[in-house]
Order: C-alpha cells, then structure tokens, then sequence
C-alpha cells in the first residue's frame, strides 16, 4: 500500500448530455460539465482550487476557472498523449490533494469531437510540429497510415496471427457493448443492440477492422471532482476511494505505433499501470468486480483483459466466449456501454461509470462492488485508478 | 457562292462521320462571299511591314511584298469570321466534337503578279479538305484545309492554301500527389535523402554498431551521439499489415495496403505494399523495397511482393 | 537593315548553292512589332501574360511573319529584280520572345520560266528557319530571276 492508497476520494461527477453536436463551444460544454460535478458533490466553485484536463482539452484550466468564478488556483496541469491521460487526471488531482497541495481539484473533458475537429479523419498538418511528436508522425502518416482506426489496425492484425484469434472475437467486444448501452437511456445507442452477424456484416474502416469495431464519436464532457477521503466523508455521496493511480509508458514508446518493440501483441505500457494498481491497493484481479476497459477500438479490450491479469496472455477470446465481459460475467465491463455504446469522451465517462458502481447507483449496476478498475487511452502512454467503497 | 450551310443531321451518330458529313457540305458549298480589304495597297503599311521585318528590298515599296498578300485583308483588331466562313464554320464542328486546340501546319501562298499601291483586293476562301481522325504527336486531330483567292477587280492575283491540325487537347496530366509530408530535421535527413537516391537506409550507431529505426540522435544502448547508417539490403518480410478502406486519403486510392515490414537486418519500417492484391497479403509475406516518388523532394519507402 | 545583295547578276545559280545565312535576334520588341504589321492582333504574339495563361512560355512569331521572313531570306540574296513567285512553308516548333531565328537557304532547281510568266530562269530554293527548341519553318521558294 502506497502512500498515495486512499487519501483521495472522487466525490462528484457532472457531465453533459452525448451528442452528435451540442450546439454550443467545447468551453460552455467544460463549464457545465464542472458545474454539474460541483453540485453533485455539494461544493461550489470557491471550494475548487485544482484544475486539471488533457492536453488536448481546448479549454485551459484557466478559461475553465473564468466561467466558473474560481477565484484562486493553486494546481492545474494538461496531462499528454491522447486520452492516456484520462485516469492520469484524477492520479495527479489525488496525489495533489494527497500531499497538501489541493483540497478540491476537477478533473474534465470537454470536446465538439462528432460536430467539431474530429479524430477518425486525418489531422492536417500531423507532421508539421516543430517537436519530436512530429518527427514521430513523419514515419506514419506520409506513408498512409494516418487514422486512429488504421494504427490500431496495425497490432489488431499481429495479435488475429499470433492468437489464432479472429473478427468474430473483436465482434464479441462490440455486442456486450451495444447490449448494455441498450438499457442505459444516456447512451447514444440506448435501445439499439447489435449481433455479432451485424458486426461481421458492418463494412470496412481498415482491415481487420469494421466499422462496428471502432467506438463512435460524439460531443460532450465529463468531470469529476476529488478531494480528501476524510473530507468526503462530510459530502452527500459515498466516496469512491482512489485506492491506487499510476501512469505508463513503456520501452520505445510511441504514440499509437510502437510498432519497434519485439511483440506487437501486447500493451506493455499498460502492464506497468497494471502492475502498480495491485501494489498500491493490495488487491489483485480477482478483488475486482467490474472494469472500465478504454475501447477505443475492440481489439485492445482484449489486450487489455491480458495485461490486466483477468486472463491469461492470448487467452482473451476463451474469456469473450464464455461471457465474461457480460453484465453476470466474470469481469462485467463498461455497464454503461462504454465509447463503443454510450459516447466517445475519451474515458472520462467510464471513469465517471466507475464512480455510480461503487456508489452503487449506476442503471446497469453490478451486485456487491466493492472494487472498480479503470484503463484509460491504449496504444499510448497511459494510465489507471482503482476506485474502492470506502 | 453560298451561305446557309444545313446542320448536319442528328441522325448521324458517329462522331467521325458527322465530321465528314459535315465537311461534305462545307465542300460543295465552295467559296464564301469575297470579302475586301480595309484599305487599298498602300506605301505606309507596306513602309510598316518592311521596316518591322528588316526587308531592305528596293523593289518596295514600288510594288508590295508579295508575301504580305494576306496582310491586306486581315480581320483587324475587331474582326469577327463572316458567318459563311467555311474555316469557321468547320472549327465550330471540330470544336463540338472535342477537338478543341488548334495549330498551323501548312501555308502555300502563289503570286501570279505584283500588287501595287492603289489596287483594291478581296478575298474569298473555300474548304478543300477534312482528313482524320489521325494520331499526331499532339493528340488526335484533323487536318483542315482552306484555299483562299484574292482578287483585283475579279482578277485572280494570289493563291493560298492553308492547312490547320484540330486537335483534341491530350488529358492534363494528373495534379501532383498530395500526401502528408514527413518534418527532416538534422537526426532524420539521411534517412529521407536516402529514399530519393533509392537507398534504404537504417541508423547504425557508429559507437557500438546497433541498428536503429525509427532514427534518434543518442544511441539507447551505449549512449553515443556518432550516428550513421547502412544501406539495408531492402529485402524483409511482412510483420503486419492494414488494408485501408475509409476514411479517403489524400494521394491514395482505396483501398490500399500499408505494411509494417520486419527488414533483413531485423529493424522494421512502415511502407505501403504496392502490386499486392489487398485481399492476398499474409503475416511473413516476402517483399522488397519500392521508392514511391511524391515528387522531386519528396520519396517515401514503400514496398512490393517478391 | 542593309541587306546584302551576294548573288552575282548574270550567271544562274548553280543548284547546290546556299544561300547566305540569315540571323535574326528575336526580341519581343521583334515579335511585337511585325505581328502588327501583319495586322495579327492575337493576344499570343503581343502579350506575354495572356500567351503564358494559354500555355506558351512567352509571346511567339506569328505564321504571316514567318512567311515574309522565309521570302525575304531568299529575296535578300537574290536581289530586286527578282519576282517571287511562291512561298511554301510547314511550320514547326515555335520561335519565343528571346530566340535567335536563323534562316538559310538552298537551290534546289533552275529551269527556264514558264511560257506566260516573268522571263528569266525560275529557281526553287529550299529554306529552313532554326530556332533554339528546332526547326521553326521549313519551305520552298519560287522567284524568276532575270
Ligand atoms: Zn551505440
């Protein structure tokens, strides 16, 4: 147990409504989401003094601060790498408020990701940044490999090689998805399940991947609000005890192609976040009742059930096939549907799902939860919480 | 002397043949009006002509150049085609039918006297002959040929036969590919100045030799800063693959196949797999190195079966 | 311009015989001013922006040009007495603003004029007109020589 183990609570958690477009700037949509935190927690924007968000958040801390009427910010910070920095958030906010240097520090995402710039198409100017992430993209993207979907792509067709595994075991990740954002009514796909035969029969984006594999995108935010475990115990929801917070990134890491390493089938990034979860809360994959698996794309929440430790490496598709990711499986995952089912908000609203499970208020919740494992963004440098009742 | 040509009839569908058809008539029709000259021959404009081409003849301006006989009944800065013009009337044929561009080929002009100052021409032109369509170095066209009189008070004084090729414009060559263009800076140039020799070259530490790609400028595993490179031997097999369908990319056309190649000498770089069915590409595929130039700056790796 | 007469009077030329060459500096300011003197107000052969826009590198010789060029080069030699009878020429690349047109000459045929016309020996001389990117003009002409 880390020092860091349970000082910190997520006591609030606010979102927009999911969209298609939201009809309103990326900074009301932050504004709102933080708000709505706020009141869930019971405190009010002169309690927050920490702000923290992605880097790729358009809206700075301090924009977020003005609309608020935040008076004093004494922690903010951007967290790198896509939506590896989703858990990231709430680890820096708790080991803020851990250490003394915060009391009360909102975590969000907000973006216009469906009706705005958004992330399937190919980014403009990817290779023009003057930094190293620049030179890095000059490898990719020149020789047309330029979308999330198609880096993805790149390791989901090593790993169908190595595994023996196939689209059908990629499918079985999109159905439990779509199955249980069909009874969440925030769910962009609330009463809309699929068949695997429909994911099987959904066209190309770029092989091995179809279109049914990858998660849609949307407009939308989501915050969440921590502080002191101690002083969540005097708010009006149970606190959900960041029992542990880590980050990774691994040997010759890119972002979304490290494709240099020796194996290409694993997420070694995510095994060091894994890795550092069970220390910190001296709990190991069995103590988990439900997981809040990023999935961007399937093919990594097969991964990521590997490198996590609910099965064992390459035996992903065994655990689909018996149900496990299932709302009465051996690991339900992502009850609200997940990006794949409810919205795209770059994990934040999987991170916000885990709070309502150990609450124990979510619509699709799971029996007796008494630990909630969180991933955040893969392929990248990334980063995980465990959330505990307190 | 005739005017009104009759269009050619719709029901002649073949787009030669109307052409023919309509040089037919244009044919018989014979020759169009006469048409006269703004100005009788006359010293000034000839004093023009002489002193712009640098002709010292003495001989001008007593008589005129024989040679500027077409200069006196030239349209003028304002002029229009008289619409029984049988060159004009062909052009718009040949023009509907796509052959669009035009150049002189051919021009025979015979004198059968002198002109001198004070005498008034005319002209009048006839179609003579439409031949294609033929192949040229220019595209495919046809050869349109006029004769033009010019007369003195009725007189034949000048003959001149006249030849145009009409020709259908070759497509514009296609726009330069636009692909998203990699940043060189000092630790990648040699790398991108390789592709544009036809060389793939990987990063060879020049402390301890490993091999290294994607390049940086310290060695991760002694430390040096001394980098080189070696020409790698371009052969390798697939590592993995996409085959990418959706979303369209700038300079390619879907689908495509983008290959993560495991080199020979046991680095791996991305490049598009060219000349591969995309539905036959397997993990551990053979393949060798391909240059795909973007242009004269610009050559990325790629790949093709072997 | 003086142009030299080089053809002794009297004696007909011999065929084989060439004609002295004929060097023209084509400046734009020549590619102007005798396309107005043929009256070819094309935009081509007086404006270098519109000639560039049809895909031209610049203002080009107009044919009527070429063809006073091609008699003068023989008339030059041959002197005022001679009658041009005719002028024959296909065209070949074109000759821009900035070139150097060198035009020259060779007799090709000598018989005796045709009943009915000028007296004299009739000559046919074949001209042709290189440019830098090639041949520029290549023809024939007829003058009677007295
Ligand atoms: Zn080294």
């Amino acid at each position: 147990m880390s020092a860091l183990s349970g000082a910190a609570s997520v006591v609030g958690i606010g979102a927009t409504e999911f969209s298609k477009d939201s009809g309103r700037s990326e900074l009301q949509l932050a504004a709102e989401a933080v708000r709505a935190a706020l009141d869930d927690a019971g405190l009010r924007p002169s309690d927050v003094d920490g702000l923290v968000t992605f880097s790729m958040d358009a809206n700075a801390e301090i924009a977020v601060a003005r609309e608020l009427g935040v008076p004093r910010l004494r922690f903010f910070g951007q967290i790198g790498y896509g939506g590896g920095a989703a858990c990231a958030t709430v680890g820096h906010a708790a080991m803020a408020v851990a250490t003394g240097v915060a009391d009360v520090v909102v975590c969000y995402r907000a973006f216009n990701e469906r009706s705005g710039h958004r992330f399937g198409r190919v980014a403009a100017g990817a290779t023009a940044a003057p930094t190293s992430g620049g030179i890095d993209n000059g490898w990719q993207y020149p020789v047309g490999l330029s979308t999330p979907a198609a880096t993805v792509a790149m390791f989901a067709q090593r790993y169908l090689h190595e595994f023996g595994a196939t689209s059908e075991d990629f499918g079985r990740v999109a159905v439990a998805m779509r199955r249980h954002a069909a009874t969440n009514p925030r769910a962009w796909f609330h009463g809309r399940p699929i068949t695997l035969a429909e994911h099987q029969a959904s066209r190309w984006i770029v092989e091995p991947l179809h279109l049914l594999d990858c998660c849609q995108e949307s407009d939308g935010a989501v915050a969440v609000v921590v502080t002191s475990t101690a002083r969540a115990r005097d708010l009006p929801h149970p606190p959900a005890v960041i029992t542990a917070a880590a980050q990774g990134s691994g040997a010759d890491q890119f972002t979304m192609t490290s494709y240099y390493r020796d194996d290409l089938t694993g997420l070694p990034e995510l095994g060091l976040v894994a890795r550092q979860l069970w220390a910190q809360a001296g709990i190991g994959p069995a103590d988990v009742q439900v997981g809040m698996l990023y999935d961007h794309f399937t093919p990594f929440v097969l991964v990521q059930l590997e490198e996590l430790g609910f099965c064992g490496r390459g035996e992903a598709r065994h655990f689909l096939a018996d149900g496990g990711i299932e709302l009465d499986g051996a690991l339900p995952v992502n009850p609200h549907g997940g990006q794949l089912g409810e919205a795209y908000i770059h994990g934040m609203n999987g991170l916000a799902e885990g709070v309502r499970q150990i609450r124990g208020s979510a619509v699709n919740q799971v029996a007796d939860v008494r630990n909630v494992v969180v991933t955040a963004g893969t392929g990248v440098p990334t980063s995980g919480l465990v959330l505990a009742v307190g | 002397m005739s005017a009104g040509v009759a269009p050619v009839a719709d029901a002649v569908q073949d787009p030669a043949e109307r052409i023919r058809e309509a040089a037919r008539r244009l044919v018989e029709a014979g020759d169009c009006a006469p048409r006269p000259a703004r100005d009788p021959v006359n010293e000034p404009m000839i004093n023009n002509w002489t002193e712009a081409l640098g002709d010292a003849n003495p001989a001008y301006p007593g008589i005129a150049p024989p040679a500027m006989v077409q200069v006196w009944t030239m349209g003028g800065l304002h002029g229009q085609r008289a619409d029984d013009d049988p060159l004009g009337a062909m052009t718009r044929v040949l023009d509907e039918a796509g052959y669009t561009s035009v150049v002189a080929t051919d021009c025979a002009q015979t004198y059968a006297r002198a002109l001198r100052p004070g005498e008034r021409l005319a002209v009048r032109a006839r179609l003579t002959d439409v031949a294609g369509p033929k192949r040229t170095a220019l595209g495919e066209g046809w050869f349109v040929t006029t004769v033009s009189t010019w007369t003195v008070d009725g007189e034949p004084v000048a003959e001149m036969m006249f030849r145009i090729l009409k020709f259908r414009p070759p497509p514009p060559p296609p726009p330069p590919r636009q692909v998203p263009r990699p940043q060189v800076n000092r630790d990648t140039a040699y790398f991108w100045e390789g592709t544009a020799v036809g060389e793939l070259r990987i990063q060879k530490c020049g402390e301890c030799g490993a091999l290294r790609h994607p390049p940086g400028p310290m060695c991760p595993r002694c430390g040096a800063t001394r980098p080189g490179y070696v020409v790698a031997s371009g052969r390798g097999e697939v590592y993995s693959f996409v085959v990418h369908h959706h979303p369209p990319l700038p300079g390619r056309e879907v689908p495509f196949v983008v290959a993560l190649v495991e080199l020979e000498e046991g680095v791996r770089v991305l490049g598009e797999l060219r000349g591969a069915d995309p539905g036959a590409v397997r993990i551990g595929a053979p393949v060798e190195v391909d240059f795909d130039r973007i242009d004269d700056e610009l050559v990325l790796p790629a790949w093709r079966p072997r | 311009m003086a142009a030299a007469v080089t053809r002794a009077p009297g004696a007909p030329p011999a065929v084989g015989t060439e004609l002295p060459a004929l060097r023209l500096d084509v400046t734009a300011t020549f590619v102007v001013a005798t396309a107005l003197a043929t009256r070819d107000f094309q935009d081509v052969h007086h404006d270098r922006v519109a000639a560039v826009a049809r895909g031209s590198k610049d203002i080009f010789l107009n044919i009527l040009t070429t063809t006073g060029l091609v008699q003068r080069c023989v008339t030059d030699w041959a002197g005022p007495a001679a009658v041009v009878r005719a002028v024959s020429i296909r065209l070949g690349v074109p000759c821009y603003a900035g070139d150097e047109l060198v035009l020259g000459g060779r007799v090709a045929a000598v018989e005796a004029a045709h009943a009915g016309g000028p007296e004299g020996v009739e000559v046919l001389v074949e001209v042709v007109g290189r440019c830098g990117l090639g041949d520029h003009v290549t023809g024939t002409v007829k003058v009677v020589l007295p």
